[in-house]
């Protein structure tokens, strides 16, 4: 037999013998040269590599399956659908190497491959439509898996892609190339954020915050390095070369300015979020954005031109709200009823008159328009005392958007304190001002990032649900529809005011700046409610206020180590970070993407093995550590992952794939082959596993003619069994899952909701997730419950139907067994062998007619091997 | 009709081989999901078991036991009193009560009474479970690491507050295996009658990592006990009959010409699909139960899905051979208005799970059946919100709280733990969730520490790396 040396693989194992004790995976992947006896066999290299540890083993590989069964393998490993009568009968007619090939092209390039695809991508993103804990409230994050359809369509390279995901904010930002959109960038971070979410009355935000970073590390860890970094997060890794304070290093990178809470009675998106519009909104928001520009240059110009004679007779300006004497014990609260709801494009100012006890204040609300604590719920304005300093905020949603300013120096207790605050109306802290006894106070800038409505429901005195109240004096409350200036502060505060002063009051007061205040008002107005229509989407965002970072004593959140502070960091183990990368999340995709990174290429090529073979090649792809298991097939994944370092193409790695002989061989086996190696780990045969959950729906679907093309845009609700929440508990304030009708029923399944605590049962049943965690590989198993739901549940017994109605309409007249034989074609994508026909025709005896005969041939068959299981 | 092994001898693999028998010899441990090559067998007990079966009557919201099982006559004697700082000791509250400028003490509008042999007391919103309390064993110091509902009750029905663990009856379902194999392993019970403050989550009763076959199975009120159980109107009995001919010959032929044993793995499924098919309804219709069943376990046992109902078919649940069966009642969750809330809760649940020790006992199913009564946390002391003379309500409290157990292996008629005068900590005998875990498994004849799954490299197991076996629990 012909022995030959591949001549391809000419670097023979130098690195691999570098490092002779290091983990396998924690080795660079290296091209093997593959010796083999039987070359003849081999389309690929690929294919010597297997090849070459079947002969180690006195294997041999098992002949090409027939066409009609290699083609519908084909089919369901690319796209999730099997392929019609016509695409058989013409590979059948002409199986050829090129014909293979033209099939393989059309189906990658398709959209329903990318749809096939992005199931893997969804159980990684833990991607529901739900925000997963308690209440369990809908969020959108549909636009995620749109970037996610996109990107797979136009087999985005994997360095850009993983750039996109873990960086496209900063790199928009920076508008750098790797971006490519900008906003298709950003839109790749949500990926981070799609864990779950709290917004439990009375959860401690701190915790939640701890717990988000502590997800998006574990996900990193399982998602791009298949490592269980997770382990690190209470102490050492107990196998792996990966510590406690690696843990709270990588977590450092995904830090974000966000709540812990998720929005409750205010609804909205928890931030850092992005606004989405198309190029016509873009253009039109930018119209505006240069409209404002405009106005407040118009508006400087009147200040400077006006005339600025002192005015001597001040007149007290006039409140459109007021308030007595108040005085609190922590717990009473006052409110005003009808209160004035400026939005944040308009100017205003508080007054009032407090007494604080002499005690130090952790924290005390003086004045908020809100309906709950900060917890989930702060939106409009707040006057606070945080540790004895005086903030004054305007919030969106605390602390991502939101603009707030904190006196230097400790309010005075024990006595009255004048305090006037303003706000000019412009979204920025830098038009947040306080005063303290007629004086401007020295501020620090807390937040300066408000991008939502700020929107006053209450005005509330003295304390706020859930919150600490005040135990002292307000009085003399006033609010103005104004940005109050110096001098009208100074006569509020029973001072004089300067010449200074004066000469500002008149400016202001002038009828051009007046005017031009006005007109400034109404283009802020005109841009805000352009930009608040468009929908938002959570993504990452930099820090603007990062805080210092430690390690958690035993991971608990209220237990940092201050003697361990971390800094954004690797598992230097894996591979350490370059100096000369940004050590922000820029450097952790170059690091994720550098040459010599061992993991991530191989988790990703691994991936697309167990798309083609229903298994990848390394058994535990959860666990690449030391405590998983190694691959037989090292020497193939090393290749593919080589191959993607060069090429950066997943599309190519599964042309690859499944052009190869490995992948084309048959699955038929004896049971004693079979037994030997239940797994198919040798290779010595074709792939053969049991279709996803979403290929068996989406699949009978398309059989039945049923299925609806439409790609991408929300999730859809289709049919599913009445009080489906409401019986299990789910549905917080008696709310049930409502079906959205008919453009809704038969999308593909990767678009069905999926609320976390309430997952879709025909998904479940088939062993999809309930997305609360991310999920590497889906672990088969086999009910009851699966016959149960193919018999029984309304939407394959609808295929069932449709399916038999068209074979009678399109062979009209043509006789039972040509309708037998379409149902099983359309389904099992070959012709019935003749003990199948048999079977089908003495079930069709036991019906009442025809049709029904043939819906329960096809509902039989959905629930039998030939259609369930991918051979 | 053709069986796919008489047809393929060859293919009976150790599996199949079992699955065949354990049809016939019934008793055989065999999971009620054989599977494919992947499906685990069952762990089988490491020791001798005392409880073959559990129910978990979870009260989900966390009752108060003030007014249940905790009496505390000094929260009476300084009603409206702040609670001391000493007492507190810095423990955190949650963001709903954190921020009140005074934490009033609250004492329990209703009145205790001395009941059983040990003279336990037990409050007057309790009478039913006061007949029964020399059965019980009261563990008046439980105690838990969360704070709100959400990670509370996912701590508690799984031993993790991260959300991906399996729950209590999936490792007992995985630990045990079936005794029933056309009934599901682990069922949960859903009350239809109960208010719906705080919801359910599916992960409650998953199966994490653990193969997905042992994952609970809610039933349903109404004719359909399991989702898609019943077959659509225009299939008769006679043609799913004849579905079921035609999938075994489909097998068949598949199997000679695949050779794959996975075929046969998949058969017997749907074979056990159609007979679940009138296995589950048989289980789950209550028409058939004499009318002193209604009158044990009270009227309300009529109205299918409210808890007194689920009782009762948890007992035929458990009498058929189901593993695990979990009830879950909601509302405990009184932050305000907690004499109303309570009194309301009580009169939903006290009967039935009186009742149904009782009828346990009478059937001779209480010597190897463990009952758990409790919910995910207690509740302050303190009053939160305004304290009226007729009204209040209590906050989350994780440092101490009441459950009970009964049955198989536990010390009946005793009170175990005790907390401090103002129900605020433990000062004797403290249970930890993972303590309770390790208990009922060693109940049920497996050592905590040995039941594990290995999943991302690690042996995971109910009690993570904590729990001890409370020995003055059992008899």
């Amino acid at each position: 037999m012909l022995r030959a040396l591949t001549t391809s693989l000419a670097l023979v194992a130098l690195a691999a013998a570098q490092a002779p004790t290091r983990h396998w995976s924690f080795t660079p992947p290296q091209r093997v040269a593959s010796e083999v006896d039987d070359d003849a066999w081999c389309r690929d290299d690929l294919d010597r590599c297997v090849l070459a540890e079947l002969e180690r083993r006195g294997e041999h590989p098992s002949p090409e399956a027939a066409p009609e069964v290699l083609l519908r393998r084909l089919h369901l490993v690319l796209t999730g659908l099997g392929p019609s009568p016509g695409d058989v009968a013409a590979f059948v007619a002409e199986p050829s190497d090129a014909a293979y090939r033209q099939t393989v092209d059309r189906l990658l390039a398709s959209d329903a491959c990318a749809e096939h695809r992005a199931v893997a991508w969804l159980d990684l993103a833990r991607f529901a439509d739900t925000y997963g804990y308690q209440s369990d409230y809908t969020c959108r994050t549909w636009p995620w898996r749109d970037w996610l359809l996109r990107a797979l369509h136009r087999d985005l390279p994997w360095p850009r892609f993983v750039e996109q995901v873990v960086a496209g904010d900063l790199l928009a930002d920076a508008g750098e190339p790797g971006a490519g959109g900008g906003d298709d960038a950003r839109i790749a971070t949500a990926f981070w954020r799609l864990h779950r979410q709290t917004n439990e009355g009375g959860s401690i935000d701190e915790e939640w915050r701890h717990e988000y970073v502590a997800d998006r590390v574990d996900t990193f860890g399982q998602a791009f390095l298949g490592l269980t970094l997770g382990c690190a997060r209470c102490h050492d890794h107990k196998s792996d070369p990966i510590r406690q304070r690696d843990f709270y290093a990588t977590g450092s990178f995904f830090a974000v300015d966000e709540a812990g809470l998720t929005p409750y009675s205010t609804g909205g998106t928890p931030q850092p979020a992005m606004r989405l519009g198309d190029a016509a909104a873009q253009r039109e928001l930018q119209r505006l954005a240069a409209a404002e520009a405009d106005a407040e240059r118009a508006l400087a110009a009147a200040l400077r031109v006006a005339d600025s004679t002192p005015v001597h007779e001040l007149a007290a300006p006039a409140p459109v709200a007021q308030h007595g004497r108040f005085v609190g014990d922590g717990d009473r609260r006052v409110g005003i009823d009808k209160p004035p709801t400026p939005t944040r494009a308009d100017p205003y100012s508080l007054r009032f008159v407090v007494t604080a006890p002499t005690d130090a204040i952790e924290r005390a609300v003086l004045v908020h328009t809100s309906n709950y604590t900060e917890d989930a719920d702060t939106q409009g304005f707040q006057v606070l005392l945080k540790h004895d300093r005086l903030c004054w905020e305007v919030v969106h949603h605390w602390p991502g958007s939101a603009i707030a300013v904190a006196t230097r120096t400790s309010l005075p207790g024990g006595r009255a304190v004048q305090v006037v605050v303003t706000y000019d109306g412009s979204s920025r802290a830098a038009g947040l001002a306080i005063w303290l006894d007629g004086e401007r106070a020295d501020v620090a800038v807390v937040r300066d990032e408000l991008r939502g409505p700020a929107t006053v429901r209450r005005l509330e005195l003295g304390g706020r649900d859930r919150d600490r109240g005040f135990a002292g004096t307000i009085d003399e409350f006033a609010m103005f529809d104004r940005e109050l200036d110096g001098a009208e502060i100074a006569t509020l505060c029973r001072r004089a005011a300067t010449d200074d002063e004066r000469r500002d009051h008149a400016r202001r007061h002038a009828p051009a700046v007046a005017a031009a205040r006005d007109a400034l008002r109404q283009a802020r107005r005109a841009h805000q409610q352009a930009l608040e229509q468009l929908p938002e989407l959570m993504v990452m965002a930099a820090h603007p206020h990062p805080a210092q970072r430690f390690v958690l004593r035993r991971g608990a959140y209220d237990q940092p180590d201050t003697k361990q502070p971390v800094d954004a960091d690797v598992p230097a183990a894996v591979l350490p970070f370059d100096a000369s990368w940004p050590r922000d999340r820029r450097g952790l995709a170059r690091w994720l993407n550098a040459p010599e990174q061992p993991l991530a290429a191989r988790v990703v090529v691994d991936r697309l093995w167990a798309q083609c073979f229903g298994e990848g090649l390394i058994p535990t792809p959860n666990d690449l550590g030391r405590a998983g298991e190694a691959p037989l097939h090292q020497h193939a994944l090393d290749l593919l992952a080589c191959d993607l370092q060069r090429s950066g193409s997943t599309r190519e790695i599964l042309r690859r794939i499944v052009c190869s002989a490995t992948f084309r061989q048959a699955s038929t086996t004896t049971a004693e082959r079979h037994a030997a190696d239940p797994h198919n780990r040798l290779l010595a045969r074709g792939p053969s596993f049991r279709l996803s959950a979403e290929a068996l729906r989406d699949h009978a679907l398309l059989a039945a003619g049923l299925l609806r093309r439409t790609v991408g845009g929300p999730s859809c609700r289709p049919w599913q069994p009445p009080g489906l929440w409401r019986d299990s508990g789910a549905a917080w304030g008696g709310g049930d899952y409502q079906p959205d009708g008919p453009a809704g029923a038969h999308r593909r399944s990767l678009y069905t909701f999926v609320k976390r605590t309430a997952p879709p049962p025909d998904m479940v049943v088939f062993d999809a997730q309930s997305r609360e965690t991310c999920l590497v590989r889906r672990q088969p198993t086999d009910t009851p419950l699966q016959a149960l739901t193919i018999w029984n549940d309304p939407v394959f017994g609808e295929c069932a139907e449709a399916l038999a109605r068209r074979a009678e309409l399109e062979l009209p007249q043509r006789g039972l067994a040509s309708h037998v034989d379409f149902v099983f074609g359309w389904l099992c994508g070959r012709a019935p062998r003749d003990a199948e026909r048999d079977a089908l025709l003495a079930l069709c005896a036991q019906a009442a007619d025809e049709r029904q005969g043939l819906a329960l041939c096809a509902s039989t068959l959905l629930g039998s091997d030939a259609v369930m299981v991918v051979r | 009709m053709t069986d796919p092994l008489d047809v393929y001898p060859l293919a009976l693999g150790r599996r199949a081989f079992l699955g065949n028998t354990a049809l016939g010899l019934g008793g055989l441990a065999m999971r009620w999901l054989g599977g494919g090559d992947d499906a685990t067998p069952p762990r089988g007990p490491h020791f001798t078991p005392r409880a073959r079966r559990v129910v978990y009557l979870f009260q989900a919201g966390g009752p108060s036991p003030f007014e249940t099982f905790d009496p505390k006559p000094l929260l009476r004697e300084r009603h409206g009193e702040d609670l001391p700082d000493s007492v507190r000791n810095g423990q955190r509250l949650t963001g709903m009560s954190g921020f009140q400028a005074r934490l009033p003490l609250a004492g329990a509008f209703c009145d205790f009474a001395r009941h059983g042999k040990s003279g336990t007391w037990v409050s007057d919103l309790l009478p039913h479970q006061a007949q029964v309390l020399d059965r019980l064993c009261i563990v008046r110091s439980m105690h838990t690491e969360a704070i709100n509902h959400d990670p509370a009750i996912t701590f508690f029905c799984s031993g993790s507050q991260i959300a991906g663990r399996p729950s209590m009856g999936a490792w007992a379902s995985y630990g045990l295996g079936s005794d029933n194999r056309d009934l599901p392993t682990f069922v949960v019970l859903v009350s239809k009658d109960a208010q719906r403050d705080q919801p359910l989550y599916a992960r409650l009763w998953g199966a994490g990592f653990l193969p997905g076959e042992h994952q609970g199975v809610p039933f349903r009120p109404g004719s359909e006990p399991v989702l898609f159980l019943d077959r659509p109107a225009h299939v008769d009995a006679a043609q799913r009959q004849a579905q079921l001919d035609a999938l075994q010959q489909l097998h068949a032929d598949q199997l000679a010409h695949e050779h794959d044993p996975a075929i046969v793995a998949r058969t017997r499924q749907a074979e056990l699909a159609f007979r679940m098919q009138s296995s589950v309804p048989e289980a789950a219709d209550l028409r058939s139960e004499p009318d002193s069943t209604f009158a044990l376990y009270g009227e309300r046992a009529r109205e299918p899905g409210s808890y007194a109902a689920n009782c009762v078919l948890a007992r035929r649940l458990l009498e058929r051979g189901v593993r695990f069966v979990q009830l879950f009642h909601q509302g405990w969750d009184q932050h305000g208005g907690l004499p109303g809330g309570i009194t309301r809760q009580c009169q939903q649940t006290d009967q039935a799970s009186a009742a149904l020790v009782t009828d346990l006992q009478r059937r001779g199913l209480l010597d190897d059946t463990l009952v758990v009564w409790g919910g995910e946390f207690g509740r302050t002391a303190y009053c939160q919100g305004k304290l009226t003379p007729n009204d209040y309500g209590r906050d989350h409290h994780p440092r101490c709280f009441t459950v009970w157990l009964a049955g198989a292996g536990v010390r009946a008629g005793h009170v175990h733990g005790a907390t401090d005068d103002f129900g605020y900590n433990v000062v004797d005998g403290a249970v930890h969730v993972h303590d309770l875990h390790a208990t009922m498994l060693h109940l049920l004849g497996f050592d905590h520490e040995r039941l594990t799954f290995r999943h991302q490299g690690r042996d995971f197991r109910l009690t993570d790396v904590a729990g001890k076996v409370v020995r003055a629990l059992l008899a």
